[in-house]
């Protein structure tokens, strides 16, 4: 009955007793006409309730047991989910939306200590998706609600709601049991039930604003007591395209712990001395006052904004040290080792327990039925459009998402003119306009020469890097310019093992950039490129994790000779920059390096 | 059926008529809404005043499933916060932390062992608390939000939670021995969201105006159905209990005992106590001698003495103290905790 229904009733009720009690009867007349201002409220929330229902998804094991839920965040068909909604069927599954159809799905990336799966449903290009929220807007008092599986209920696929307040923001829950750490997240007296996990919690907008997940138990058994919480929408967000990348996923460390000191302040107790934040100057004892866009006052808080990044994000930071305030960056070092992910992937491999059963209270289990096996597995042999888009390797949850971002990133190139006939002996040719120098670069596959004024050195086109980088060599520059050449020549996977990471911000510019990783015979490359154009505008070349990095910032994309090519070239060492060059001439010398084969 | 199972059972009969009074309500107050602005209900602005009212209680406990934490509530301008009387308090200094995250230490002013509440206090801190002479009842039907620091969500200045219900039913908690566990027995505000949970009891209620309309209560649970209740104890109930101790009537300084020649000592009456280990070693009898008057009287081992002659007794010490000043010829009343029951026992000598 829904509330239409209950005021005719309502209506019908009133107006027999109304005329048993004429006295009363012109006021009661006035009560059961709703004021339009409710209707419309009414109106609008079930529209935002209907529009929710349809990004949201249900997910069920390939034998279509199981369950737990997700949400639709694209139209080609990613799905947000939990860790561990994902984790006990392996790479694939069926997600079912309202339409009524079941989808087969794939895993792409998997977030162990984040809670946090993407998974991708094949079969349309058209899926309903889910309107991405602000959960920084979350303010405790508003209604909420939730859309999901509880108790694996949907089996016509049609998501229940819940409906309730935010309790609580800014939430930081204790990794449990596990090593699953819910940070930053949203409290809700909205029910939480087994079978939410993964599932949207919306705004009464309809916006997306967490993934549900988790909810204090205690004694009272797995049920929900009043208490859910949700991974902010913001922090899935900022893991989304890592996610995307089909790695196991790591969160992160500052290199350095924190404490509250007799004053209440938030200092620094331990910090190691190879950390990126050593480096931008951060020592024991020193006040820690802002970390990302929020003010740090407790532990807590600095914990909580920590785990909403992921590692190697570069985050702005605010200390107090003897001299004063200093805002700077800080680049997020991993949580854990790879072998240590591998560890926890291992322990909730899907053999570790059953997820929940589609109906509890009923024993009964369809004995094997070797026709029905056999039926099973012709339609599976003949439906299988997942085939493809599943690939084993070590690391990865799906290293098939891994080859295809960067397919996606590369193709993005062909728009910035043809590369890829040039020869490998250019001659750059630029200016210092501050110090007035003139700048040479020529690289070939023998040498790498650089001259700035009248300094000149050389270096091996492809190793003994690390050495220049640890002395902040200003021949960083001709490094990253090699860098700059092959990727555009030849291409990251036959620069060395190639992975692309996910989106991360760059220092000084708005908004995520794809980051792909090279490694390189004894250093490691992360180039950053231009998710909208496939531009690299950053490019950085590590020695090891002890020293800062080089940096090359490319700005101001012009053609030269119906080639992108950068205008101005920027040279950092740990975000000081050392000079500016503007670039005049690029020039591809045919004969000397032989044209490419 | 006990009245808990009756409380339960009428709303689900009567939930049709439970829905046409909320969705009546709303309407008022909507229509309310549109017509003059300035009294839209703003659910953030309330819940955010009044969760500065809600402080995070913590004291004793910790083993055994009690819980070394709960909720109190600030309820006026000068230190005094209501919260749920229980183990947590069984310390010196009960340790108060504010919304805006400052630690303060707080004494117990006074309890009441009927409806299970204490009355702390903490020494000036400019404390701004709910104003108890508005008089707040609440009606069965009504919405109401809960502020409590359930499960310890909440540390430093973090917020306290806040959950949004409708009192169900307003209803005696009279139980039947050992089916519920509770020694309070009047009425409460039945609630349809599960606020009663650990940490959650001397939790505020509080209406859509952020007037105070109850106190959460203690976590209970039907030993059969399994069922846990969520209420809480009506505004009224609380406020009378509020005034008793507050003034006097339950406590005294002890520094202000003066003892007489030939007092009574535990060993005459014929009992003894608990060795005293703790800093406030609660007043259980451990024996009580064959053929002595407190035998007579009717007190058993496992007593806990809670108030002799109305007056608290918050340890081992303060039990001897307080009988110290009693002449050895006066007879005398005290209020004992004998599981989950509160007995009344006149001790004449």
């Amino acid at each position: 009955m829904n509330r239409a229904d209950v005021s005719w009733i309502f209506l019908g009720m009133v107006s027999a007793w109304t005329s048993l009690n004429p006295s009363l009867l012109a006021q009661e007349r006035e009560a059961p006409t709703p004021s339009p201002v409710v209707l419309a409220a009414q109106q609008q929330r079930i529209e935002s309730m209907r529009k929710a229902s349809r990004a949201t998804v249900a997910v069920y094991g390939t034998d279509g047991q199981g369950g737990g839920s997700g949400v639709c965040i694209s139209a080609d068909g990613y799905v947000l989910t939990n860790f561990h909604v994902s984790s006990p069927f392996g790479h694939r599954m069926r997600c079912g939306l309202n339409d009524g159809k079941m989808y087969e799905s794939v895993v792409a990336g998997i977030d162990p200590t984040g809670d946090l799966a993407v998974l991708k449903m094949v079969g349309r290009d058209d899926f309903p998706v889910a309107e991405i929220g602000n959960s920084d807007e979350v303010r405790i008092g508003q209604w909420c609600f939730a859309a999901g599986n509880p108790f694996v209920l949907a089996t016509n696929l049609q998501p229940t709601i819940t409906y309730g307040l935010i309790s609580g923001v800014r939430r930081y829950q204790y990794p449990s049991g596990t090593i699953l750490e819910y940070s930053d997240c949203i409290q809700t007296d909205a029910a939480i039930n087994p079978g939410n996990s993964g599932g949207p919690l919306f705004n009464m907008r309809g916006e997306l604003i967490g993934i549900n997940g988790r909810c204090s138990f205690e004694k009272r058994g797995r049920v929900n007591v009043g208490v859910g919480y949700a991974i902010s929408i913001k922090q899935a967000m900022n893991f989304l395209w890592q996610l995307k990348s089909g790695r196991v996923v790591d969160h992160a460390t500052l290199g350095f712990t924190v404490a509250t000191d007799t004053n209440g302040k938030v200092t620094v107790s331990n910090i190691l001395e190879s950390s990126d934040a050593f480096r931008r100057g951060i020592h024991y004892g020193d006040e820690i006052l802002k970390l990302g866009d929020r003010e740090i006052s407790t532990t807590n808080q600095l914990k909580n904004i920590l785990g909403i990044y992921p590692d190697q994000w570069r985050i702005p930071i605010r200390y107090r040290n003897d001299d004063g305030i200093v805002d700077t960056f800080v680049r997020l070092q991993n949580l854990h080792l790879p072998s240590e992910l591998e560890e926890i992937i291992k322990g909730e491999s899907p053999q570790k327990g059953p997820p929940p059963q589609r109906k509890p209270g009923n024993p009964e289990i369809p004995p094997p039925d070797e026709k029905a096996e056999s039926l099973k597995q012709n339609k599976v042999a003949k439906t299988d459009a997942l085939a493809d888009l599943y690939v084993e390797k070590r690391g990865y949850s799906n290293y098939y998402f891994n080859r295809f971002e960067l397919d996606r990133i590369l193709s993005l190139r062909s728009n910035q003119g043809n590369w890829t006939e040039s020869s490998e002996s250019w001659k750059i040719s630029g200016e210092v306009p501050r110090e007035n120098l003139t700048v040479e670069i020529m690289l070939s596959d023998t040498t790498l020469a650089f001259r700035m004024g009248d300094k000149s050195e050389t270096v091996h086109p492809r190793q003994g890097w690390p050495q220049w980088i640890k002395q902040r060599s200003s021949i960083g520059l001709a490094m990253g310019m090699r860098i700059w050449q092959e990727w555009n020549r030849r291409g990251p996977r036959l620069m060395g093992d190639a992975i692309y990471l996910g989106r991360n911000p760059i220092v000084g510019r708005e908004g995520l950039y794809d980051v792909t990783r090279v490694t390189v015979s004894d250093f490691d490359v992360l180039v950053y490129t231009s998710p909208d154009t496939g531009l690299i505008e950053v490019i950085e070349i590590f020695s090891d994790n002890q020293t800062d990095p080089v940096e090359l910032y490319f700005d101001k994309y012009e053609p030269i000779d119906g080639r992108a090519s950068p205008k101005w070239i920027r040279l950092v060492y740990g975000l000081e920059t050392q000079f500016l060059v503007s670039i005049n001439s690029i020039q591809i010398q045919d004969g000397q390096g032989g044209k490419d084969l | 059926m006990n009245s808990f199972h009756q409380a339960i059972g009428s709303v689900f009969q009567g939930s049709t008529y439970l829905l046409l009074f909320v969705f009546a309500s709303n309407c008022i107050r909507a229509s309310d809404q549109a017509r003059d602005p300035s009294t839209v209900i703003n659910n953030e602005a309330v819940i955010a005043t009044s969760q500065e009212k809600v402080v995070k209680l913590y004291g004793a406990g910790g083993v055994k499933g009690l819980e070394s934490y709960q909720s109190g509530i600030i309820i006026d301008n000068s230190g005094h916060i209501l919260t749920s009387w229980s183990t947590v308090l069984d310390v010196n200094k009960v340790r108060v932390v504010t919304f805006d995250g400052r630690r303060l230490d707080a004494t117990v002013v006074g309890m009441d062992p009927q409806n299970e509440l204490a009355v702390l206090k903490v020494d000036d801190a400019g404390l701004v608390g709910f104003d108890l002479t508005i008089a707040s009842a609440a009606t069965t039907g009504q919405r109401v939000f809960a502020i409590s620091n359930l499960f310890g969500i909440a540390a430093g200045n973090e917020s306290c939670s806040a959950q949004k219900g409708v009192i169900m039913a307003t209803t005696p908690l009279t139980t039947r021995r050992g089916k519920i566990k509770s020694l309070y027995q009047g009425r409460v505000y039945v609630l349809d969201v599960m606020t009663n949970n650990p940490g959650a009891s001397g939790g505020a209620l509080v209406d859509l105006k952020g007037h105070l309309v109850g106190m959460i209560g203690k976590e209970i649970r039907d030993e059969q159905a399994g069922i846990w209740l969520n209420y809480a104890l009506p505004m009224d109930v609380v406020k009378a209990s509020v005034d008793r101790i507050l003034s006097g009537t339950t406590s005294v300084q002890e520094s202000s005992l003066k003892a007489v020649a030939q007092p009574h000592r535990p060993s005459d009456i014929g009992i003894t106590l608990i060795p005293d280990v703790l800093a406030k070693t609660p007043p259980f009898v451990d024996q009580v001698r064959e053929g002595s008057a407190a035998l007579r009287c009717g007190l058993q081992t496992n007593d806990l003495i809670l108030l002799l002659n109305d007056q608290r007794v918050d340890s081992r010490k303060s039990l001897e103290k307080m009988l110290s000043t009693i002449n050895r010829a006066d007879s005398f009343y005290l209020l004992v905790q004998r599981g989950q029951e509160l007995i009344r026992i006149h001790v004449r000598p």
